[in-house]
Order: structure tokens, then C-alpha cells, then sequence
């Protein structure tokens, strides 16, 4: 009888799956979110992203994952009881009255991959990273949110849909169409993440698929079987123009305010090859981690817009 | 429903030694790097659904008391409502066929539905591990719901149909209710519930995983000292039993790796005591500590003792009493008989239906009556 204990107070959201309220957990006067699931909307019953998203945020409690409280049933609802979190990275980056610095960047950095570091630890894939999904605590944490696309990570031969993934931050072994992937994807996210805080723009914009190939490596080099042997055997390789990768002053020239470490990660995680593409822990002991300026300590970053 | 909240003392130790990539200098004084044994008593199936035999006996009674009331207290207004028709006869028959089943025969129905289950999924040619889960989460449903107060047979199908999503296998519930001949209804009545049920705990850790790692690492550990090709005869037979292993027991008391070995060693018990002995035991251990290390054995050892210890190393005669208790409690677990089974369903629907045996032994004497008569002129002729 647990939906007695929290309160809906206002409705904050609308996706295909679910609605959002902000609520209050009545014992604790704590905000809480409430993610209704509408399960009549369903023919098959429960609904696949409903049914991830419940599997996954059962098994990970850690401070940059977003935290599960309660799940209850009422009329025929399934309702996901989750910390309330006042806004995301995406919010942060558009706002162009929010100034923020290289240490918040930083520090940002830091939380979303230990948070995926985390996820990936428990052997699962996000496979839907993007600023949107990063959402921010009122103490200003990130929390990686919404497992509606997750699952587990593959056995060798299993296959798998490329079809994941919010098209601008899809690394490219699914804009190949690869039916076999793994965690590399979900850093490759986080790499062009880290490039659009730097820009505050979006960094790889493609206005539809074909157009996020020729973005991609334009910006970033189209890859060859020497750097990714093979790849040139996936279908549709041969129409692809040939991009050189961009040199280091290139790279310099485009994100200005990037130290060197800064753009050795980055461009790690933007490794056209999955295989030697940076994996989360080699990330997170990087130099850019070690170097100053150090992290902000998130309490400290102002997310909310000041007037300038 | 309300979700037990994961803050045990372990959750909390994680929590602090989150800051494992600070720099070194900063570590705290107990830095300790989690191990997979951290992360696996973290996992819902441990926290959820990891139990002492007496815990399990103790929550299966609880709900076998529940339903026992329920039919007792209906049974009683039932007899009360008609006492004054009931014959002597009809009150025997109600006694002794439509009484509330036994815990143990809960259990027997339990598990033969189970292996209903397993062979439906494997008839509708689902992967292993979608079977797998289709046991799991029926078996786990009937801890905390009775027979007697679900019928096992229509949560067979929704079970099927539950694991599937899960485990990323989608058909969509018309093809589903086709190819299982059912319909959607029947399929979706309980899907609610059943989630419920599982305290929406969906993600399983079944033992087909280790006993992959295993297999490589036995290889590595005795490198040319096994031949392939009988370990491939072998790897399938262990597959095949770890699947018979999920239908009873023995996933409630101990961890998959442990399973694994277990099992394993009802194969071969031989390559078990030489892998172990190699790569744990004292003697050998030089060779041994070549081998990577695998803390997630010794999950259900007390905490005070593992902390004691460098986190590698795994107190041998320990392990193998565990595995000797698991090997011990497969071979033990008994499959019940379709007549048994049958016995027990009709004893579960009489005491949920009393007026339908009591039609039924009116028909009987009626039949009976009928014969009699002619069967006297007959003999009289």
C-alpha cells in the first residue's frame, strides 16, 4: 500500500511511456519524482522500457546513478518512485545565462563516468548517453537516468540491434550497423558529451543518419582498416567520402579552452575503433583528472541561471 | 508493495569506498578496491532471494498458513450454510478429499509445475537463459502466493511471456498466445501480480556464465593436462544440469559459482579436486597464484572471516564442504510423479470447489443406485 506514502503534486512531464510528477514522500517531506508507467497503453502488456528500466535501477545503488526509492502498483499503474532531480546537463548547456568553467566541466566529467563506470561494472550497457540523461541533484550531482534502453552486456555470439542510441551521440560502429557491440558505445557518448560542454554547442549534429556518418568523420577522420581492421567490410563503407583525421592543432584550434590532457582523453574516447577505443576506468585515471585545475566540488558549481 | 531499500551495512561500505579513483595519496585509511563478491551481495538476487534453509521453510509456511485459514474459514461456511442437507457420507467425503494441502504438498505441485514450465519454454524453442528466468520467477512467485490461492496453471504462460521481455527476447503477446495456444487474457491476467510478486526484482545471475569462466579457466589452470574434446561433452551435460538445478532448491541457498562447481564435480569429481587443489590449495601455491583470482566462491562465508584474509585467497576445505552440501542436496532433490501431481491438483481444487465434489459424489451414488437395481434383477432372473 506504499502509494499512500508519497503525494503527486504537479505533473512535470509527458513521454510515450510514462508521466512525470513531482510528489513528496509524506513520512520524510523529501521531494521525490513519480514516473508513472501507463500500462494501459500497452498491448503487450508491460512495456519493454518499463521492464528494463525496473530490472536495471533495482541492482545499482551508487551516488551518480539515479536512485530508485520505491516501486508501487495503483489502478493498473506501475509507479517508479525516483530521487527528485531539478534539471539535467542538457538545461545547464543551452542556458547561456549559466556560466560555467573548465573545472565544473571537470568535475562533471568525473561523476558521469564513475556513474557508467559503475554501470558498466554490473555488466549492463546504458545505450542511450546523452546531456538530457544526465540529470543534476539539487547538491549538484549528476545521476545517470532513464534505463529504458539498457541491457545486459552480450555473450560473444549474441546479436544485437544497432538501432540504439540518441542519433548525435551514436558512436560509429552503429552508425555501421554493427550487430555486435559492447561498452565502447556508451563511452563514445560520453566523449562527444565532454566535446559539447567544451563547444556548448553539439558537437556531431547530423540531421539524419547518413548525414551523422559524413558529420562524424568530418569532424573526427574517417576510419580505415589500418586504424579499424576490417571495418571498410561493413555495408555501405565504399559510398563513405575519406575524411583525414584531424591534426592535433586542429583540435586545438576547435576546442580553444582544452588543456593537452584534456584533449588526449577526448580523443581517446573518440577512438574510431572500438577495440582501442578508452574503456571507463582508463579514463577515469587519465592525467586530465590528476592535472589542475581540480574538480569543482559539485555543491559549489552554480547550475541555476544568473543574471548576468 | 513496498521495496526493501538496499542500505545493509554492505551498501553502505560500498558507498564509502566509492572514491576509489582519487589519487593515491587521498585514499582512506580502509581502501579496499570492490571485488565481483561485493558487487554479487549487492545484486537483488542476493539481497532479495538468497535465503538459510530455515528462512525458506520459514517463509514457505507462512504462506501455506495463510492460504490454509483462507480455505479453512471458507470450508467452514460452506459446511455451516449447508449443514442441514449434508449426509454423514457428504461430510466424510468434504473431510477428507476437500481439505487445504500440506506445505510439502504445495511444494510437490510447486514442482511439477515447474518442469511444466521448463518444457513448455523448451517446446516454444526460447533461448536457455529465457527458460531459465521462467523458472526462476515462477518458482519465486509461489513462495509468497500459495497454490490455493493462485492456480499454477495460469501463471505458466505469463511467466514464459514476463521472461522473455526481460531477457530482451520480445514476441508480441498475440504471436506468443498462438504459438503457446493460449490467449492474451489468460496470458496478461497476472502479469501485474507476478511482477509484484518479484518484488520487481527481474534481473537473474544463473550459473550458465560461471560455468563458461570456469570451463576457460580449468583450461588455462591445467593447461594440457585435460583434453578439449572432453570437456566440450562435458561443458554440455553440466549446461543441462544446471537448468534441472534451477528447478529446485538449491538456487535459494547458494551462489551460481558455487552451483557450478558443484555440479561440475558430480561430473567429474576428479578435475574439480585438481582444479580447486592447484589453484587454492597450499601446496601448490606457487602455480596457483598464476591463476587469476575468483573471490566470488566464498560469497555466503561470514564477513568478519573474509576481511581477515587477503581477498585472493579462499580457505580450500571450506569451499569444498560447500560444494559437498550442494552436490549433496542435487542428488537429493526428487522430481515428483504426474499421478502424485494429479492427486495433489484434485485435492487443491476440491478444497477450493466443495460443492462441485459433492456433485460429484452425488453422480456417483446416483450411478451406483441406478446400477444397483438392475444388477438385483439380473441376479434375480
Amino acid at each position: 500500500m506504499s502509494e499512500s506514502n508519497y503525494s503527486k503534486e504537479k505533473k512535470v512531464g509527458e513521454g510515450t511511456y510514462a508521466v512525470v510528477y513531482l510528489g513528496k514522500q509524506i513520512s520524510t517531506g523529501n521531494e521525490i519524482a513519480v514516473k508513472e508507467i501507463k500500462t494501459s497503453e500497452f498491448k503487450d502488456g508491460l512495456d519493454m522500457s518499463a521492464i528494463r528500466e525496473v530490472k536495471y535501477l533495482q541492482e545499482l545503488d551508487h551516488p551518480n546513478v539515479i536512485n530508485l526509492i520505491d516501486i508501487f502498483m495503483a489502478y493498473d499503474n506501475l509507479n517508479l518512485v525516483l530521487e527528485f532531480l531539478p534539471t539535467d546537463l542538457e538545461v545547464v548547456i543551452k542556458d547561456k545565462n549559466i556560466l560555467f568553467t573548465p573545472a565544473d566541466i571537470k568535475s562533471w566529467m568525473l561523476m558521469t563516468l564513475r556513474g557508467v563506470y559503475h554501470v558498466h561494472r554490473n555488466f549492463i550497457l546504458h545505450r542511450d548517453l546523452k546531456p538530457n540523461n544526465l540529470l543534476i541533484s539539487p547538491e549538484g550531482l549528476i545521476k545517470v537516468a532513464d534505463f529504458g534502453l539498457a541491457r545486459a552486456v552480450p555473450g560473444p555470439r549474441e546479436m544485437l540491434t544497432s538501432n540504439v542510441v540518441t542519433r548525435w551521440y551514436r558512436a560509429p560502429e552503429l552508425l555501421f550497423g554493427a550487430k555486435h557491440y559492447t561498452y565502447a558505445v556508451d563511452v563514445w557518448s560520453i566523449g562527444v558529451i565532454f566535446a559539447e560542454l567544451m563547444l556548448r554547442i553539439p558537437y556531431l549534429p547530423g540531421q539524419d543518419d547518413m548525414n551523422q556518418m559524413e558529420v562524424t568523420f568530418r569532424a573526427l577522420g574517417t576510419p580505415t582498416d589500418k586504424d579499424w581492421p576490417e571495418v571498410s567490410s561493413f555495408a555501405g563503407y565504399n559510398k563513405l567520402q575519406i575524411y583525414p583525421p584531424p591534426s592535433r592543432d586542429e583540435l586545438r584550434k576547435r576546442f580553444i579552452a582544452a588543456t593537452e590532457s584534456a584533449l588526449t582523453l577526448m580523443e581517446n574516447m573518440l577512438m574510431m575503433n572500438p577495440q582501442t577505443r578508452w574503456d571507463t576506468i582508463q579514463c577515469l585515471e587519465s592525467e586530465y583528472f590528476k592535472e589542475l585545475p581540480a574538480p569543482t566540488d559539485p555543491a559549489e558549481i552554480n547550475i541555476f541561471a544568473q543574471k548576468a | 508493495m513496498s521495496r526493501e531499500v538496499s542500505k545493509t551495512p554492505e551498501s553502505v561500505k560500498l558507498e564509502s569506498s566509492e572514491d576509489l579513483q582519487k589519487e593515491d595519496s587521498n585514499k582512506p585509511p580502509n581502501y579496499k578496491r570492490i571485488s565481483d563478491d561485493d558487487l554479487y551481495r549487492h545484486s537483488s538476487q542476493y539481497r532479495m532471494w538468497s535465503f538459510t534453509e530455515n528462512n525458506l521453510r520459514e517463509r514457505r509456511k507462512q504462506t501455506n498458513d495463510r492460504a490454509v485459514s483462507m480455505i479453512n474459514q471458507q470450508l467452514g461456511k460452506f459446511m455451516e450454510e449447508n449443514k442441514s442437507t449434508l449426509t454423514e457420507e457428504e461430510t466424510n467425503t468434504l473431510n477428507v478429499k476437500a481439505s487445504p494441502l500440506s506445505m510439502e504438498e504445495e511444494l510437490q505441485l510447486i514442482n511439477f509445475y515447474s518442469k511444466k514450465v521448463q518444457v513448455i519454454a523448451q517446446h516454444l524453442n526460447l533461448p536457455t537463459e529465457v527458460i531459465a528466468t521462467s523458472i526462476t520467477f515462477f518458482r519465486r512467485f509461489f513462495l509468497d502466493n500459495s497454490v490455493m490461492e493462485y492456480d499454477p496453471k495460469n501463471l505458466v504462460h505469463t511467466t514464459i511471456f514476463l521472461a522473455c521481455k526481460s531477457e530482451n527476447y520480445f514476441i508480441s503477446v498475440d504471436s506468443f498466445a498462438k504459438k503457446a495456444k493460449s490467449t492474451r487474457d489468460a496470458i496478461l491476467k497476472y502479469e501485474f501480480k507476478l511482477v509484484e510478486s518479484l518484488k520487481f526484482s527481474l534481473l537473474n545471475h544463473h550459473p550458465y556464465k560461471p560455468l563458461h569462466g570456469f570451463f576457460l579457466d580449468i583450461q588455462t589452470v591445467l593447461h594440457g593436462k585435460v583434453d578439449l574434446k572432453y570437456m566440450g561433452q562435458i561443458y554440455d551435460r553440466c549446461k543441462k544440469k544446471i537448468t534441472d538445478s534451477l528447478l529446485t532448491d538449491i538456487v535459494y541457498l547458494f551462489t551460481p559459482p558455487q552451483i557450478t562447481l558443484a555440479i561440475i564435480s558430480l561430473e567429474d569429481e576428479q578435475l574439480i579436486s585438481r582444479y580447486l587443489g592447484l589453484k587454492f590449495g597450499k601446496e601448490d601455491a606457487t602455480e596457483a597464484s598464476k591463476g587469476e583470482s575468483d573471490t566470488s566462491i566464498e560469497n555466503k562465508e561470514e564477513d568478519e572471516e573474509k576481511e581477515a584474509k587477503p581477498s585472493e585467497e579462499i580457505e580450500l576445505n571450506k569451499l569444498l564442504a560447500i560444494l559437498a552440501d550442494c552436490k549433496d542436496k542435487l542428488e537429493k532433490s526428487l522430481s515428483v510423479t504426474t499421478d502424485e501431481a494429479k492427486r495433489v491438483a484434485a485435492k487443491n481444487y476440491y478444497c477450493q470447489n466443495p460443492s462441485i465434489l459433492l456433485q460429484k459424489l452425488k453422480r456417483k451414488l446416483e450411478a451406483s443406485n441406478a446400477e444397483s437395481p438392475n444388477k438385483k434383477q439380473k441376479v434375480e432372473e
